[in-house]
């Protein structure tokens, strides 16, 4: 089993989690979607797998390069 | 002495200069995953086509040194890859830290020489830990040594140049990476000015290696390096790679290559990429995947100046650069790093006769403080300059917003040799919203009075607003844009000159 970190590509705020904690997700599945300069960002599966770990919420501030969740693959 | 002896004796001497530093060090390398100098040579190389020059030159300033100097720490010579010739330097960090010479300067001068003026490409690598000690020690040491090739650090763009950072990059090995058209970075390497020992000695810097000159830094926030891979093997597949994109020098255009079994399929994904909402913001990598010829995208810094992408790519066969905004950074909005980026990327892609392809889905520049300390306006004009003085054919393709003076940057109006714009496409000098407030700014304007101004604003943004004036030349669909670039992409070839632009930014700097 390997982790996969899943990380923001941007500053901006968490607009919408669109998955659970537990979820299968396939490479390229819609995650969650954050808002930046009045954009709305998508936050994509990089890899296949399990989310063993959501470590965001709507709303919460999020950094460049900060890790927003986890895939187990 | 015999003939025998003497044939004897010159087999001695090179097999000394071939063993390097000896087998412990090369032994402790081997333990640590590197390649060493030789080696480095050998994996990139088409088998037995290996000429060296200067197998046996040595140190000449040392007396006692003449012995311990094998090839005096850089191994040169010429060798073909892909059946193409180029000239190759490699730094044997095993002699003397590859330390720079009076003799193993005037050998990377002369393959660098015989590379520029009969054609063909020059490859670095990288591993030096800067000018040799005590050689150069002292007025007598400086004159003698530096400064001897007024040409050593001229960068002409006659061939194409390229760096792999493979180790300690402290002196020459810096000075040519940066001076390269392409450049790959092997972790745990480290390229900087001067070494962190030196730092800490002389200005009092407690600094680790890796934030002085590690693959972080130079990826994300310098944009020195192209591409960062785990290992000397995957450096110079890397280096490989680029090479086949290149043509061998200036005055030629760049090889043709077959065009991989479903590269046509991508473009019935364009719609499936792009969202709806023109709120929504996409990856433009995929769209540019879905364009090129299928797994032919080599993208150049990825992570740095990440508001745009930039990398070579085929399209039916032929090399082409793509120059795209990427919504998935700051919404598209071009920012300093983003404009440094596109400007090294159109100065090497004009030099080596290579077509730009510009992909428009951005709502301007980032503006404020933090891009105006970095010079922005500056920046701003080194891009749309190389881009007017571009002489390579230049097609524009509209996806989403164009606003403002990245309309003209991204090849807007005649920047382009040809504009399309997607129907999705949206072009206005900036947001109704913004520009009411602006004409509107120190005055008790009522908002009624905001709404007229406003309404006056409004005006047609659309894909056809455009193209009814002709300040475009088609409007397409978004499935059909593969087909539309290659057609012009035939359609615009430099008949006239074989191909070969004028290279009017050669000499320009490679780093902005």
């Amino acid at each position: 089993m390997a982790t996969t970190n899943v990380t923001s590509e941007v500053i901006g705020t968490v607009w919408k989690v669109e998955k659970a904690k537990g979820d299968a997700v396939e490479e390229g599945d819609l995650i969650m979607i954050l808002e930046s300069m009045k954009m709305e960002i998508p936050v994509e599966a990089p890899v296949t797998g399990t989310l063993s770990e959501i470590k965001v919420a709507p709303d919460d501030s999020v950094e460049e390069d900060q890790i927003l969740c986890l895939i187990e693959s | 002495m015999s003939f025998d002896d003497m044939v004897e004796d010159l087999k001695a001497r090179e097999a000394h200069a071939r063993a390097m530093g000896g087998p412990d060090r090369l032994a402790r390398r081997e333990a640590q995953g590197l390649l060493n100098a030789r080696s480095r040579i050998e994996a990139l190389i088409d088998p037995d086509s290996w000429v060296e020059t200067g197998l046996l030159a040595v140190s000449s300033m040392m007396r006692e040194d003449r012995d311990r100097t094998p090839a005096d720490g850089k191994v040169a010579g010429f060798a073909k890859v892909g059946g193409r010739m180029v000239g190759i330097a490699s730094n044997d960090f095993t002699v003397k830290g590859a330390s720079s010479s009076a003799t193993n300067m005037k050998k990377i001068g002369h393959v660098k020489r015989v590379a520029t003026e009969r054609g063909f490409p020059m490859v670095f690598f990288g591993e030096s830990s800067g000018a040799r000690m005590p050689d150069n020690m002292g007025a007598k040491g400086m004159g003698s040594n530096l400064g001897q090739d007024p040409q050593q650090y001229v960068r002409t763009r006659q061939t194409p140049w390229a760096s792999a950072v493979l180790g300690q990059c402290y002196g020459s090995s810096a000075w040519y990476t940066c001076l390269s058209d392409f450049v790959v970075m092997r972790k745990g390497a480290i390229m900087a000015v001067a070494s962190p020992g030196l730092a800490s000695f002389a200005i009092g810097q407690e600094v680790e290696a890796e934030d002085l000159g590690g693959w972080k830094l130079h990826s994300e926030i310098s944009g020195l390096i192209d591409r960062v891979v785990e290992s000397d093997e995957e450096a110079i597949a890397e280096i490989k790679r680029f090479l086949s994109y290149m043509p061998s020098h200036c005055n030629e255009p760049p090889p043709r290559a077959p065009v991989p079994a479903g590269s046509d399929e991508g473009s019935s994904r364009i719609l499936d990429i792009l969202p709806e909402s023109r709120k929504r913001a996409y990856d433009v990598r995929k769209i540019i995947a879905c364009l090129a010829d299928l797994d032919s995208f080599f993208e150049f810094k990825p992570k740095f100046g990440r508001t745009a992408v930039t990398g070579l790519a085929r399209m039916d066969g032929r090399t082409v650069g793509f120059i795209a905004s990427n919504p998935m950074g700051k919404a598209g909005a071009l920012d300093v790093a983003g404009c440094e980026k596109a400007t090294r990327f159109t100065v090497m892609c004009d030099s080596f006769n290579i077509p730009l392809v510009l992909l428009v889905d951005t709502p301007g520049f980032v503006i404020g403080i933090e891009g105006e300390k970095q010079k922005a306006p500056g920046k701003i004009m080194n891009f749309m300059q190389a881009l007017q003085m571009c002489t390579v054919p230049k097609l524009s393709i509209i996806m989403r917003k164009s606003y403002g003076q990245a309309y003209l940057n991204m090849g807007g109006g005649r920047n382009s040799d040809d504009v399309a714009l997607w129907p999705t496409a949206e072009v206005s000098f900036m947001d109704a919203g913004f520009a009411t407030e602006i004409v509107t700014w120190g005055q008790q304007a009522s908002d009624e009075h905001k709404q007229e101004i406003r309404a006056g604003m409004e005006k047609d943004s659309s894909a056809y607003g455009l193209a009814e004036i002709y300040a475009a030349q088609a409007v397409i669909d978004p499935s059909q844009t593969r087909r539309y670039l290659i057609q012009q992409l035939e359609i615009h070839q430099m008949r006239l000159s074989g191909d070969v632009g004028a290279h009017r930014m050669a000499a320009w700097p490679t780093t902005f």
